[in-house]
């Protein structure tokens, strides 16, 4: 049965396990900015909202990159990155309508979660569950994009704030 | 280097000069970091007894935990450390919150300041970039507007620690404030940063840590979560936060009011985490850095007289000390003096207790109308205790000024056997929400805590034996389960011993003391494993347990440079000289000659002289600290 990761950003309590997990099993070290996962922490009003990849179908980052290092994977709707092809331009980062991607430190090449090939390693680690690994079903389904955009009216309040 | 990032930082903010020193890889084998590391500085650059909390030679370090900034659960804590201002000893105090994670993402373990800047000024730390700044801009402003601007400076996603107008006026009760509504609260240690004239610190750090053996790490800190998944005490402290106990302590008349002459109180609940929740005050819970657990509590008022109230907790200790205590059994009552003392930089206990003390100090006409300019101090007022929290901070008029200086100095000023309701032992912190009277172990615990009588130096609450894994723990350290209840004298200071090692290791790793006193997820064994695996560092659990048990003794060692003696290891007058009002243990008192007995028994158990209460040539050097008995002797103070 197909799974799908619900991100309920009302769960989160803002520890950043999910970022540190991700770099963990990623990058066998700890750092929560390469986390494929990110967590915007709102100190002031204790908020945690989680920003990661959504394998969404209109995926402008594939048609925004100049150089066409980006493509999909059609069935898991998986991103990965052609490291020969990526000038670190992050026009990918722009184009992202979830506000996902981010630039890896060091390399400086755009991070995208990939389900961990079907095993989150950073859903082990939420204990309050605010991610959950679940069969997918219609109910499934509308809640994930409940979830999602219940978190990206968040983050436009958010920014218009800081604006 | 991994675990640890391997250096401290130190600056002086007198001169600005910075410097970076190697942690010496000896010091990671006996005193492992955070707590334990900050022990040995403190040591080394304060031992001398002339140097005072005012001092400019006094230092402050602030230190996250040897594998703060992973993902083994619940370990982004802060210990910070220096010469008290409230009680004159040594000060430990601890923080969650994130900015500790940050410091060590910036690169560094510790960080040391140093001296006495002229002017306001706070540090900026963005990795090697360390500059100390100028913050006449933020002298004066509470911590929400400090918070704002330093943000509005160095970006969102930098993290900040800070004192608000209390600490800048060198109040007792200040709190140094950490991502907002944290709080290295207790013992003044905000008021060691106002004099050193230190507003705040900005961090921001994009190093990674690193573990030695990432595998194994991860298998011992997925132990320590499931462990605590699994945990009804975890469960609850994320369900109802740190207050979500105190139904249950009121039951047992053990939840102290007015000034601990009750200990029940009828319809307790508008002041308990599960009036926060039913509610509606509750908006989030919230995680200090890499915590599974996430018992902190994000609250606010959203309708009526009071709506736009919103602040981190009430704790436990908040309900308590500012409400039970004071008569306000009220959550919006509560949630409006959280919220004071957290945006003016408040230690909640303290500014309680001192208010408490006030209370019935005017009520007694120990102190006149003139001395609390004109407030009709009474129990149950809200509208005062506002008004005398608010002068705390502000060490505003005569009331403010006396309760400023904290209740071992205005116990002293005003006379009148004032100091028999004064909570405080005789080291002079103010006392911690537990009723000593019946539970025994953290009745000793208290009294040979070297900061003063509270419950963060070491924790016993397995001694109520209140889950398996609690009773568990008892069985491990006295031998028999029928030790796990709280109103045995006997096997006490075997039960003090080990938790004071235990709560110890735990906040040198950077774990919250929850995770290993209060639940039950890590525990030495595992500790051991994992420092370990993030350090390549073998040691035993026993040897782990005994760096816990020489920084104890460091910090034993350092009060009696001060002049600490065993007649520092009491408890408050009150709770020795008079009987619980109420319950299972009306009556019940800590009595001299029921503590001597402990006393005793703990002073034997550590290799300490019964008389003096100070370590022995020979108990220190087991301990591989020489050096602490080679001053000890030169200051006259070895037995």
């Amino acid at each position: 049965m197909e799974k799908l990761l619900l991100v309920d950003m009302d769960k989160c309590t803002g520890c950043k396990q999910c970022s540190l997990a991700c770099s963990l099993t990623k990058e066998d070290l700890f750092d929560s900015s390469r986390g494929r996962i990110k967590i915007l922490k709102k100190e002031d009003i204790a908020l945690g909202l989680q920003l990661l990849c959504e394998q969404c179908e209109s995926h402008p980052c594939i048609a925004s990159c100049p150089n066409g290092a980006l493509s999909r994977d059609d069935k898991t709707g998986i991103i990965t990155v052609d490291e020969k092809l990526c000038t670190s331009q992050g026009a990918c980062v722009d184009a992202c309508i979830y506000h996902a991607i981010r630039l890896h430190p060091e390399i400086k090449q755009p991070m995208f979660c990939d389900l961990c090939g079907g095993d989150p390693y950073c859903v082990k680690h939420c204990v309050p569950g605010a991610l959950q690994w679940v069969n997918e079903s219609d109910d499934t389904s509308k809640m994930k994009k409940k979830f999602r955009s219940s978190r990206m009216t968040k983050y436009k309040e958010l920014k218009k704030e800081v604006a | 280097m991994y675990g640890h990032q391997g250096k401290i930082l130190h600056v002086d903010i007198g001169t600005g000069k910075t410097w970076l020193e190697d942690i010496p890889e000896e010091w990671r084998r006996l005193y492992v970091g955070s707590r334990g590391i900050n022990a040995k500085i403190l040591w080394d650059y304060c031992k001398d007894p002339s140097i005072t909390w005012d001092d400019p030679r006094n230092i402050i370090i602030f230190a996250p935990g040897a594998v703060t900034g992973t993902t083994a659960p619940a370990s982004g804590r802060t210990s910070v450390t220096t010469v008290g201002c409230t009680t004159g000893l040594y000060l430990k105090s601890n923080t969650g919150g994130h900015w500790g994670a940050e410091l060590k993402f910036a690169g560094y373990d510790h960080l040391v300041v140093h001296g006495v800047a002229k002017e306001p000024v706070y540090i900026l730390i963005e990795d090697d970039h360390v500059e100390v700044r100028d913050a006449k801009k933020l002298w004066g402003k509470d911590i929400i507007q400090t918070d704002a601007l330093l943000k509005e400076w160095h970006g969102e996603d930098s993290r900040g620690l800070y004192i608000g107008p209390a600490g800048e006026r060198l109040v007792r009760a200040a709190s140094i404030q950490c991502s907002l509504y944290h709080a290295a609260g207790r013992g003044g240690g905000a008021a060691v940063m106002g004099k050193k004239k230190l507003k705040a610190i900005s961090v921001r750090g994009t190093k990674p840590v690193r573990v030695k053996d990432p595998k194994k790490f991860a298998e011992v800190a997925q132990e320590m979560r499931e462990l605590l998944r699994k945990d009804s005490g975890a469960q609850s402290l994320h369900e109802f936060g740190t207050s979500g106990s105190i139904g249950a302590v009121n039951e047992l008349h053990a939840f102290p009011g007015k000034n601990w002459q009750t200990g029940y109180t009828e319809n307790a609940h508008p002041i308990t985490g599960q009036a926060l929740n039913e509610l509606g005050y509750l908006k989030r819970r919230v995680a200090c850095f890499g915590c599974t657990i996430g018992c902190h509590r994000y609250s606010t008022i959203e309708k009526g007289p009071n709506a736009g109230i919103a602040s981190g907790g009430p704790e436990y200790e908040t309900f308590g000390a500012l409400g039970n205590g004071p008569g306000i059994i009220d959550t919006e009552g509560v949630l409006i003096l959280n919220e004071i003392c957290n945006r003016l930089g408040l230690d909640t206990i303290t500014a309680g207790t001192v208010t408490q003390w006030a209370i019935e100090s005017y009520l007694r006409g120990v102190l006149t109308k003139e001395d609390t300019d004109g407030l009709e101090l009474d129990w149950g007022k809200l509208e005062e205790v506002k008004k005398t929290v608010e002068k705390l901070a502000l060490r505003d008029g005569n009331l403010g000024d006396l309760l400023g200086d904290g209740l071992k100095i205005a116990t002293k000023k005003v006379g009148k056997d004032s100091y028999k309701w004064a909570i405080m032992n005789a080291k002079g912190l103010e006392q911690s929400n537990v009723e000593t009277r019946s539970a025994k172990a953290y009745a000793l615990a208290f009294a040979v805590n070297p900061r003063g009588n509270d419950h963060l130096m070491t924790e016993t609450f397995a001694e109520f034996g209140a889950s398996p894994e609690a009773i568990e723990v008892i069985e491990k350290v006295t031998g028999d389960k029928k030790w796990a209840s709280p109103h045995f004298t006997e096997y006490r200071a075997e039960i003090v011993r080990w938790h004071e090692d235990c709560y110890e290791i735990t906040e040198a790793l950077g774990f919250c003391v929850f995770t290993s006193t209060a639940a039950y997820g890590v525990n030495p064994d595992n500790m051991a494993r994992l420092y370990a695996a993030a350090t390549g560092i073998e040691m035993s659990e026993e040897e782990m347990m005994l760096t816990g048990r020489r920084v104890c003794t460091i910090e034993k060692a350092f009060n009696v440079t001060r002049g600490a003696t065993r007649e520092h290891d009491n408890l408050p007058w009150r709770l020795m000289n008079e009987g619980a009002a109420s319950g299972p243990l009306k009556g019940e008192k800590n009595s001299q000659e029921e503590l001597d007995g402990m006393l005793d028994r703990y002073y034997e158990l550590h290799g300490w002289d019964k008389k003096t209460s100070w370590p022995t040539r020979e108990t220190l050097e087991m301990l591989n600290l020489k050096f602490v008995a080679d001053y000890l002797e030169e200051l006259g103070k070895l037995p």
